[in-house]
C-alpha cells in the first residue's frame, strides 16, 4: 500500500527551498493513482483542476485560475459590492461558450428580471436560457440544488445572498457530480464567512470599462494583486464611438446648457484592507 | 391446474430436449420459462393483482399467462434483446417484488417452473430437470395435492417417488390428470397456455392496505400503480402524456366529504419513467388536502403518444446518470408554480418593456417567434420590472451618486396603438435612453420622458 501523500525525507529530499521542489515534479505523486494525483497539489504551486475547465475569456484571469478557466463541477463563487452590476460583464464569456457548446444556462432568482434581447450579445439565444422566479431564499436553494443534482444544465447562475456555509457545501456536493460550472452570486460582506466554494472571486467595478476581481480563495497560494479586466457590455463595442472605447477618461455627453461638462470620475479604490482567508 | 388446463387458445409446447451439457455452455435454450410466484391467500394473489403483475410482466415477452397464485413468461426469445438471463433478471425481479412477487424460479417449462419457485429453488438450469425436480415434495404441484393424503400412506414423500410407481397403476387409482401434470413438468408433455393480451386502455386499481390521511403519502400506493403504467406503456412502445389518479375516501367518512377525488398530471413531453411520473406526481400530492381518509387508488393513463426507442450508442454516454433537464424543469414548474420557470420569447417591438416575453419553459414557441430580429442598440441584460423614477440635481439624474452619461441619446417611440382599457390610457411611451455610469450600481440604462409635461429621469435596466 502506497502512503496517500508524500513525505519528504531527508534521504531523498536533501535541504532543497520549497520553490525548488514545487518546480520539480514532486516524486511522490508519481506513485499515486492518477484520480488522486491529480486532486493533490502543492500548498505553493496552481492546483490543477480536476474536472472540466471553461475559459472566462479574460487572459488575464485565465492565467491565475487552477486549470486554466471556470471550474466545471465546482461551485464558483462571484462576491458583488451589489446584486446585478456586473454579473454578466465578468460571466458573459463563459455563458455564451457554453451555449455555443449546446448547453443551456438557467438563472435563478435574479435581482431584477432578465433581459432576452440585452443577453443575445452575449451569445445566449432564446432556446438557451430559463429564468426560474425563485422569490423567497429556501426556493432559490431548492431549485439550485435541483438543478446541481440533476446535472444536466449548461450551466446554473443563482443568487443566493443568505445561504449559510452549510447550505453551500451541500450545494458543492451536489455540483461535483456534474461537469457544469456554477456560479453563485453573493454579496460581498459575505467574503467574511467561510465558503465550501473552491473559487472565490471579489468583483468591483473599476475606472472606466474595467472590472477589478481579487481572487479571495483558489486551489494554491492567495493572489495578493488586484486583475484589471476589460469587460465592457457585450454588443456595446459594436457601436459606441471611437472615443468612449478609451477607458478611464469618460466623455461628458450630457445635453445641458451650463458649463459643466466634463464629469470627472475618482479612482475608485476597493482594495480590501485585511484578507479574508 | 385451471389456467394451464388445454384451451382452444395459442399452443405452447415446452420441451426439455435440451441435452444438460447445453445448459452448461450456455446455449440458448429452446423454451425458457420464468415464473413469479405470490404467497397464496394473500393481498397480492387477488385476481386483479396477479393481473396487474401479468400485464406488468408483457413489457419482458408476448408469451405472459397467469396460473394459479403465480405468473408464468417465456422468455427465451426475449433474452438477447435483454442482453442475456442475468440482466433479464436484473430488470424483471426488482419490480416484481414491488408488485407483491415473493419467488422467481427458471426451468426449461412453465410447470417445472411453477413447481420450483412454490419450492424456493430458483435456478432450473443448473442440473437436469429430474434431478432437481425429484426431490421437491408433492405440495408443489396442483395436481398432486388431491392425493396428498393417500400417496404419503403409500410412502411417497417426494416428486420422486411418485414417479417411480408403475405408469399403469398410478392411471388406474389415481386420475389421468395427476399423469399428465407429472409429464408435463418433467417435460414429456405439451402444455397449452390462454396468453395475457394488454387492455386497450389503461386502468388499474389499489385497495391500500391501510387507510391513509395525508395526500402526500398516497406516492407510496400509487407507485406501484405508475409501475404497471410503465409496464403498459413499454409493451405498447408508448409514453404518457397525462394521467389521472382518482382516489376513493373511506366507508367511514363524513357526510360532507363526497365520494373521493382526482388529479390530473401533465407532462411537456411523453414519457414512461416511473422516477420521474413519481415524483411529479409527489409534487402535485404536496398541495392536496384530503376531505377524509383513503381507502382505495385507481390511475388512468388519459393521454397516450407513440414513444420511439432511440437507438443505443457505442461511444460513452456524456450524459449518463442525468436527469434530462426537461424533466427537472418540469419538476421546479410543479413546485414553485408555472409562471416562475420561464423561458424568453423575442417580439417585435420598440418598447423595450414589450421586446423580451416570457413565457412558461413547457409551452411551445408560438409561430414565427424565431424571425423576429435582435435588436440593433446595445440593451442591458437585466431590466427591471417598473422603470424606477430619479431624482434630479442641476439637470443630472441620481442614483446611488451622480449619473455619468457615457452613449446616447437612442430615441424610442412606439406603442400608441396600444391601449390600456382598464385605464383609458395607452402605453405610448417616448423616451431617449442613455448608457449611464455609476460609480457604486456599474452601468446603467436610463431614459429621458419626452414631450411629457416635465421631462422626467427613470432608471429602466442594468448592464450587469
Amino acid at each position: 500500500m502506497q502512503p496517500m501523500f508524500h513525505r519528504p525525507e531527508a534521504s531523498e529530499a536533501p535541504a532543497v527551498p520549497v520553490s525548488e521542489a514545487s518546480a520539480a515534479a514532486p516524486a511522490g505523486l508519481a506513485a499515486l493513482p492518477p484520480a488522486v494525483a491529480a486532486a493533490v497539489w502543492r500548498g505553493d504551486a496552481l492546483g490543477r483542476s480536476v474536472g472540466t475547465t471553461w475559459p472566462s475569456g479574460f487572459d488575464a484571469l485565465d492565467a491565475v485560475l487552477p486549470g486554466g478557466g471556470w471550474p466545471g463541477g465546482a461551485l464558483t463563487e462571484l462576491l458583488l459590492p451589489q446584486a446585478g452590476t456586473l454579473e454578466f460583464r465578468l460571466a458573459g464569456p463563459l455563458l455564451g461558450r457554453i451555449v455555443a457548446g449546446g448547453g443551456r444556462v438557467v438563472l435563478v432568482g435574479p435581482p431584477q428580471p432578465p433581459h432576452a434581447p440585452g443577453l443575445l450579445p452575449h451569445g445566449i439565444g432564446i432556446d438557451a436560457l430559463v429564468w426560474v422566479r425563485a422569490d423567497t431564499a429556501a426556493e432559490r436553494l431548492w431549485a439550485t440544488e435541483q438543478l446541481l443534482k440533476a446535472g444536466s444544465c449548461g450551466a446554473v447562475l443563482a443568487w443566493l445572498p443568505q445561504a449559510r456555509p452549510e447550505q453551500l457545501r451541500r450545494l458543492q456536493v451536489h455540483a461535483a457530480a456534474s461537469a457544469a460550472p456554477a456560479l453563485l452570486c453573493r454579496p460581498a460582506v459575505a467574503a467574511r464567512e467561510s465558503s465550501a466554494a473552491p473559487l472565490r472571486l471579489l468583483a468591483h467595478a473599476g475606472p472606466g470599462w474595467q472590472l477589478q476581481v481579487d481572487v479571495l480563495k483558489r486551489k494554491g497560494p492567495p493572489l495578493a494583486q488586484t486583475l484589471n479586466l476589460s469587460a465592457p457590455p457585450a454588443g456595446l463595442p459594436a457601436v459606441w464611438p471611437a472615443r468612449l472605447a478609451e477607458v478611464g477618461r469618460p466623455v461628458s455627453v450630457v445635453p445641458s446648457e451650463a458649463g459643466h461638462a466634463v464629469v470627472r470620475v475618482e479612482t475608485i479604490e476597493h482594495r480590501r484592507t485585511t484578507p479574508f482567508h | 391446474m385451471p389456467a394451464l388446463t388445454p384451451q382452444n387458445t395459442a399452443c405452447g409446447v415446452a420441451h426439455a430436449r435440451r441435452s444438460p451439457a447445453t445448459a452448461v455452455l450456455g446455449a440458448l435454450p429452446a423454451a425458457l420459462w420464468g415464473a413469479l410466484s405470490v404467497t397464496p391467500n394473500a393481498l397480492s394473489a387477488s385476481d386483479s393483482a396477479l393481473q396487474a403483475l401479468a400485464v406488468w410482466a408483457l413489457q419482458f415477452t408476448p408469451r405472459v399467462a397467469i396460473a394459479e397464485a403465480a405468473v408464468l413468461l417465456e422468455v427465451a426469445a426475449s433474452l438477447r434483446l435483454f442482453g442475456g438471463q442475468a440482466a433479464l433478471r436484473e430488470r424483471l425481479w426488482p419490480g416484481a417484488q414491488e408488485l407483491g412477487a415473493t419467488a422467481l424460479a427458471w426451468a426449461p417449462n412453465a410447470l417445472a417452473a411453477l413447481a420450483l419457485a412454490r419450492a424456493g429453488v430458483e435456478d432450473g438450469l443448473r442440473a437436469p430437470l429430474a434431478t432437481l425436480l425429484d426431490p421437491l415434495p408433492l405440495g408443489v404441484l396442483s395436481a398432486l395435492r388431491p392425493h396428498g393424503q393417500t400417496l404419503s400412506h403409500i410412502g411417497c414423500r417426494t416428486l420422486g417417488d411418485v414417479r417411480r410407481l408403475p405408469r399403469g397403476g398410478l392411471a388406474r387409482r389415481f386420475d389421468a390428470a395427476l399423469l399428465r401434470a407429472l409429464d408435463q413438468a418433467y417435460g414429456h408433455a405439451p402444455q397449452t397456455h390462454t396468453w395475457v393480451t394488454l387492455p386497450e386502455r389503461f386502468e388499474a386499481r389499489l385497495e391500500l392496505p391501510h387507510r391513509v390521511d395525508d395526500a402526500s403519502a398516497l406516492v407510496f400506493g400509487a407507485r406501484r400503480l405508475l409501475l404497471q403504467l410503465s409496464a403498459w406503456l413499454a409493451a405498447r412502445q408508448q409514453g404518457t402524456t397525462a394521467f389521472t389518479l382518482h382516489w376513493a375516501h373511506d366507508a367511514m367518512r363524513s357526510r360532507g366529504a363526497g365520494e373521493g377525488g382526482q388529479l390530473t398530471v401533465r407532462t411537456a413531453e411523453p414519457t414512461r419513467a416511473v422516477d420521474h411520473l413519481s415524483r411529479l406526481l409527489a409534487e402535485h400530492l404536496a398541495r392536496v388536502t384530503l376531505a377524509a381518509p383513503v381507502g382505495d387508488l385507481r390511475l388512468t393513463a388519459d393521454e397516450v403518444r407513440a414513444l420511439p426507442q432511440r437507438s443505443e450508442s457505442w461511444l460513452p454516454d456524456a450524459t449518463a446518470g442525468q436527469e434530462p433537464l426537461a424533466h427537472v424543469l418540469e419538476r421546479l414548474s410543479v413546485r414553485l408554480g408555472e409562471n416562475r420557470v420561464l423561458r424568453p420569447l423575442l417580439c417585435a417591438d420598440h418598447r423595450p418593456e414589450h421586446a423580451g416575453c416570457w413565457q412558461p419553459v413547457g409551452e411551445p414557441l408560438p409561430p414565427g417567434a424565431r424571425g423576429v430580429p435582435p435588436p440593433a442598440w446595445p440593451q442591458p441584460a437585466l431590466l427591471l420590472a417598473q422603470p424606477l423614477r430619479l431624482l434630479v440635481r442641476q439637470h443630472r439624474p441620481l442614483y446611488q451618486g451622480e449619473l455619468q452619461l457615457l452613449l446616447g441619446p437612442q430615441r424610442v417611440e412606439g406603442g400608441w396603438w396600444d391601449r390600456d382599457e382598464s385605464s383609458g390610457h395607452t402605453r405610448h411611451a417616448v423616451r431617449d435612453y442613455w448608457v449611464a455610469r455609476s460609480a457604486q450600481a456599474g452601468l446603467l440604462w436610463v431614459f429621458q420622458t419626452r414631450l411629457a409635461d416635465e421631462p422626467a429621469w427613470y432608471l429602466h435596466g442594468m448592464f450587469a
